[in-house]
């Protein structure tokens, strides 16, 4: 019994960060129905800005937190306008901007390459071994800090879509972008400034991702599509709804070393993917938006 | 329909069907004829002669990658999954019985064919990001799964061929453009039937397609089996051709990448495109190999961005391009513009016959 | 219409047997004329092409094994070249970068072959390359001398021209295995002792794990498997399977991992509280970066087996190795440099038992060879039993709380006596 309570306080903390890694996603999707395809390069991207940020400016990589969001939220921005807006909008763009962030990806994975080499790197400050006891069981404290700052996250991003003027914009802009012109919203500001936050996000995936795991260029495939799996799982409908789409994906991989092999537990949420997209096409992805 | 679509062949005797224009056929076999005689007449070292098969075997798959992804619009970034499953069933045919090795390749294909149509049929029910999206989970599964399937793949310490069987490297050149030669062929036909024009109209528009009575269901899944069965068969040559395979090298993410940008870079859609786009996948990292291995990716990620924002046709649309400049007119009455890229603005013909070579 | 159709596949039928036939006589005389090979004349240079992964994941890797082959050039020449038929003929490494990609490890090879006409290759690193890249070798029919590929699966493929300096995985969990079970006569270790095996689903971990498994068969009554679970080499997160091994209560904690694994794993190991009696992640456990990264207490009491120790090089041929390699690099050699080094020193002592530069009299040089060397045992040769592949004792080290990692078996070189269990558990 109690192994199955650490399993559950276990899944309950990766829930943490894999909603953390779906929100800028998500939100992107959401809004301009451009599916982001850089977003594990991204993750990846931010992973190495806090080493570096750790090993040569000695910054704790959670302290480092708003440089991050702003760095990558003027990375997103400059992504938009450099060249996401340059291609058409809707069913025939969904490919070409997919294939244009995908070049974007294996750009970034390069960069980061010439510039780190492919050695795993990991940021491993003093606590990254400390441990604390939550209901009997042992847990590292990192990943009891990325949990919180994943909740963190959530809250924020709630309370802005839901009660600022520009969360309002942003949500109008996701369902009716023409009559958002028609009421004088500059719609392709509101673009740029929704990459720009879902990029950020991503950045700071990346920093939570940095103080768990090791990584090299070629991490965030599997968390791009863990994201996706996500998204897919708890729908568009809020952001409570990709924490939903987390747990289930969380429990589902943690919970499935009863019936596959451990080596096989990443697997489970491809596998997923592919079903709730079969299952349920457009539906889940194509829900209402954000609101 | 198709008579005023297509223009049939000139009557000599025996009369062409309407999809193979004797201009066509004519720089079709003569290609062929010279590539097939050229490492005969041309002296070139082993190195230079194996690169060649290997590149021909490429071109297929780039083509058949295309057929998914450029007729019908359905980029997949899994067809590693496929590419897997034909070279280990042609490995294990060949080391568990003594089948010829084109029986293997066979299996292999048929195989991998009907494991596209396992995951495709459902999901070629989603369009445009989905559908790509499912695929890389389809790649990522299959290749873990394979991966840990040690009594059929070695697990990861993959399978080695018998050397000495089986058809040498060298024999390889001719078996890979016999491969391409067919695939070509494939190609063409696809585009030019009645087929063609269905999974063109599915491209544009699913629910007008069926509007007008094209079963796209039918000729989705038709195209993905044709595909996955000639990725299949690429497979099973690439396990002859390095004679040792692993799971995590055959079903990698870079491979199912590698297919997208042969096909992408190359002008998707057409025919000379991807064929282009494996040539110059080959070429690029021969010249990288040695000194500037790294870079590959990142030129390939910059060529996809530049190639999405101003040349949705890819290499063969600046070829197009160039050739307009110089003078040259497609003829008259040949199949009208075929939409390659969605947005495709300046050039939408199909770029001239002798996508051979 | 379709008339003409027929007839248009009629012709075709007719078309591709004539082609097909037209390659069956054209190419079967031209794969034989390539064997023709004139006299072979001993040259000034004898060029060996390599490649290694000198970027890409295993860089650092690639980077030891470039000083191992360079240091062992270098004192070969600076003797003034190896005695080839009483002829001193200097040697040379063409070396390329595979950037740890099979691909390019085959292609590589390939072009050193055809392009620059090696006539003898030494290795890269990392199995599945070494794996992919010695069929080039077999095929062509070239001498090839690895140091970086264990895997019983190289060398049971009944090829006759490559060989290998690093002894099976195998041997290295069978030589933590018989030292473990000196600890449980010992009274130390419980009888029959829990083992969990964890084990990187690579064949280097296939290997370790049979090891164990063979070993536990052949002792009935001493131990029981109670965790066989493997995971994905590079993984980032080990909470699943660490939480089988905890759930099993284990008391002999076994995995066979790569660095970065290990780092990552050991982490994790940590943080959830875990403490086995013994813990081993097969060849890793001493490195400086481990120490650095997780502290020297986080390391303590890890056992690892490697295929040589710099402690081995007090004397004889190691001293020399030892102190050659801190003159040339100023630091002290692993075992990455120890086995490529000797990787290349078998392959020039070949090369001069043969006294020519005739590949197949090279070849049978290595088969029969027997050189005095720095590995353990104290004897290197490629036993055509074992497929080519060297077979000694691999040496156990321990790391301690002070920051040392001394010998702790084999008995003859050990340098401290091991501590089980481990005393960290409470």
């Amino acid at each position: 019994m109690s192994e199955v309570l650490a399993l559950a306080v276990s899944a309950v903390l990766l829930a943490g960060f894999y909603a953390a890694m779906a929100y800028g996603l998500g939100l992107i999707y959401g809004v301009l129905r451009v599916v982001n395809l850089a977003h594990g390069g991204l993750i990846m991207a931010a992973a190495y800005l806090t080493w570096v940020l750790f090993t040569r400016l000695h910054i704790d990589p959670y302290l480092a937190i708003p440089v991050v969001l702003v760095v990558f939220f003027a990375a997103g921005v400059g992504l938009y306008r450099g060249l996401v807006r340059l291609l058409p909008r809707g069913a025939e763009g969904g490919v070409q901007s997919l294939l244009l962030l995908f070049g974007v990806w294996l750009i970034l994975r390069n960069l980061a390459y010439l510039l780190f080499s492919g050695n795993d790197q990991a940021v491993r400050t003093s606590y990254s071994t400390a441990s604390v006891r939550i209901l009997g069981n042992s847990f590292a404290v990192t990943r009891v800090v990325v949990f919180g700052v994943a909740v963190i996250a959530m809250l924020a991003l709630h309370l802005l879509l839901r009660h600022t003027l520009l969360g309002k914009a942003i949500r109008a802009a996701g369902q009716n972008p023409r009559s958002c012109t028609l009421v004088g919203i500059d719609v392709d500001r509101i673009y740029a400034l929704t990459f720009g936050i879902g990029v950020a996000l991503a950045g700071l995936a990346g920093l939570l991702a940095s103080t768990l795991f090791a990584f090299n260029p070629s991490y965030g495939a599997g968390e791009l599509l863990r994201s996706f799996v996500v998204i897919v799982l708890g729908g568009l409908g809020s952001v409570v709804g990709i924490a939903a789409g987390a747990l289930v994906l969380a429990f589902a991989e943690v919970f499935s070393i009863y019936l596959v092999p451990s080596y096989l537990t990443a697997a489970v949420g491809f596998v997923l993917l592919v079903v709730v997209l079969v299952a349920r096409p457009a539906g889940l992805f194509g829900q209402r938006v954000l609101g | 329909m198709r008579a005023r679509l297509v223009r049939s062949g000139p009557r000599i005797g025996w009369r062409l069907p309407a999809w193979a224009p004797a201009r066509t056929l004519v720089l079709f076999v003569g290609a062929l004829a010279v590539l097939y005689a050229l490492p005969l007449v041309v002296p070139m070292g082993d190195y230079a002669h194996d690169l060649i098969g290997l590149t021909f075997m490429y071109m297929a798959a780039a083509l058949a990658w295309n057929w998914l992804g450029g007729y019908v619009g359905q980029i997949s970034f899994g067809h590693a999954a496929m590419f897997g499953v034909g070279g280990f069933v042609a490995a294990r045919i060949a080391l568990s019985t003594g089948l010829p090795f084109w029986a293997g390749w066979l299996a292999g294909g048929l195989t991998a064919g009907l494991y596209g149509l396992l995951w495709g049929h459902p999901t070629l029910r989603l369009r445009g990001p989905y559908f790509s999206i499912a695929t890389i989970g389809v790649g990522e599964a299959t290749r873990l799964v394979a991966t840990y399937w040690d009594p059929f793949t070695g697990g990861s310490s993959g399978l080695s061929l018998p050397l000495g069987q089986g058809p040498t490297k060298f024999a390889l050149y001719w078996y890979g453009l016999y491969l391409l030669a067919a695939v070509v062929a494939l190609s063409w036909w696809l585009r030019r039937s009645r087929i063609g024009l269905g999974l063109l109209a599915i491209k544009e528009d699913v629910e007008a397609a069926a509007d007008v009575g094209v079963n796209a269901t039918l000729y989705q899944d038709l195209v993905l089996v044709l595909s996955a069965t000639v990725i299949g068969v690429c497979g099973g040559f690439y396990a002859w051709y390095q004679a040792f395979i692993d799971p995590q090298d055959l079903f990698s993410f870079d491979r199912s990448i590698g297919f997208v940008l042969m096909g992408v870079v190359g002008g998707i859609g057409t025919i000379l495109g991807p064929a282009l786009g494996a040539i110059v996948f080959v070429v690029v990292q021969e010249l990288l190999l040695a000194s500037y291995a790294q870079f590959y990716l990142g030129i390939y990620g910059l060529l996809l961005v530049l190639i999405i924002l101003f040349e949705p046709l890819g290499l063969s649309g600046l070829l197009l391009r160039l050739a307009r400049r110089l003078g040259w007119r497609p003829a008259a009455g040949r199949a009208p513009a075929i939409a390659a890229g969605p947005a495709s603005s300046a050039s939408t013909t199909e770029p001239g016959p002798g996508g051979a070579t | 219409m379709r008339d003409s159709r027929i007839r248009r596949c009629r012709w075709w039928f007719v078309a591709l047997p004539i082609v097909g036939a037209l390659v069956a006589v054209g190419c079967a005389p031209a794969q034989h004329s390539k064997q023709a090979a004139g006299a072979v004349t001993v040259p000034d240079t004898i060029t060996v092409g390599a490649t290694l992964p000198l970027t890409g994941t295993e860089s650092k890797a690639g980077g030891f094994y470039k000083q191992g082959y360079d240091l062992a050039f270098d004192l070969a020449n600076r003797a003034g070249g190896i005695d080839v038929g009483g002829k001193k003929v200097k040697v040379q490494l063409k070396l390329l970068d595979d950037t740890t990609d099979q691909a390019k490890a085959v292609n590589l090879a390939q072009r050193l072959i055809s392009q620059d006409k090696v006539s003898f290759m030494l290795g890269t690193y990392t199995t599945p390359l070494v794996q992919a890249q010695s069929v080039v070798a077999e095929q062509a029919q070239i001498p090839y001398v690895n140091g970086g590929g264990a895997a019983l699966s190289i060398y049971n493929r009944g090829y006759t021209w490559v060989f290998g300096t690093l002894a099976s995985i195998v041997n290295l969990s069978t030589t933590e295995m018989r030292w473990l079970q000196a600890q449980q006569d010992a009274g130390k270790l419980p009888k029959p002792a829990r083992i969990a095996i964890v084990w990187e689903n690579t064949s280097h971990g296939q290997d370790f794990r049979k090891g164990i498994q063979d070993w536990v068969k052949a002792n009935p009554g001493r131990y029981t498997i109670a965790v066989d679970e493997s995971f994905a080499l590079d993984g980032k997160d080990f909470s699943a399977v660490l939480n089988k091994v905890k759930a099993a209560k284990a008391d002999l904690f076994m995995a066979d991992a790569h660095l970065p694994d290990y780092l990552t794993m050991q982490r994790q190991y940590i943080s959830t509280g875990m403490c086995n009696k013994v813990i081993t992640y097969g060849a890793r456990g001493a490195e400086p970066d481990a120490r650095q990264a997780l502290g020297t207490k986080g390391v303590s009491y890890i056992m690892s087996a490697v295929w040589w120790n710099a402690q081995l090089g007090d004397q004889g041929l190691n001293k020399t190795f030892v102190d050659q390699f801190k003159a040339k690099y100023g630091t002290d050699p692993q075992w990455y440099q120890a086995v490529s080094y000797e990787a290349a020193r078998a392959l020039f002592a070949a090369i001069s038992q043969a006294g020519s530069v005739d590949k197949t009299k090279v070849r049978d040089a290595l088969s029969n060879l027997k050189i005095p060397s720095i590995l353990p045992g104290g004897t290197l040769s490629f036993p055509a039993a074992q497929g080519g592949q060297a077979s000694y004792q691999f040496v156990v080290q321990q790391n301690l709380p002070d920051g040392s990692s001394p010998i702790i078996y084999p008995n003859d070189v050990k340098k401290a006596d091991g501590i089980v269990p481990n005393p960290s558990c409470k």
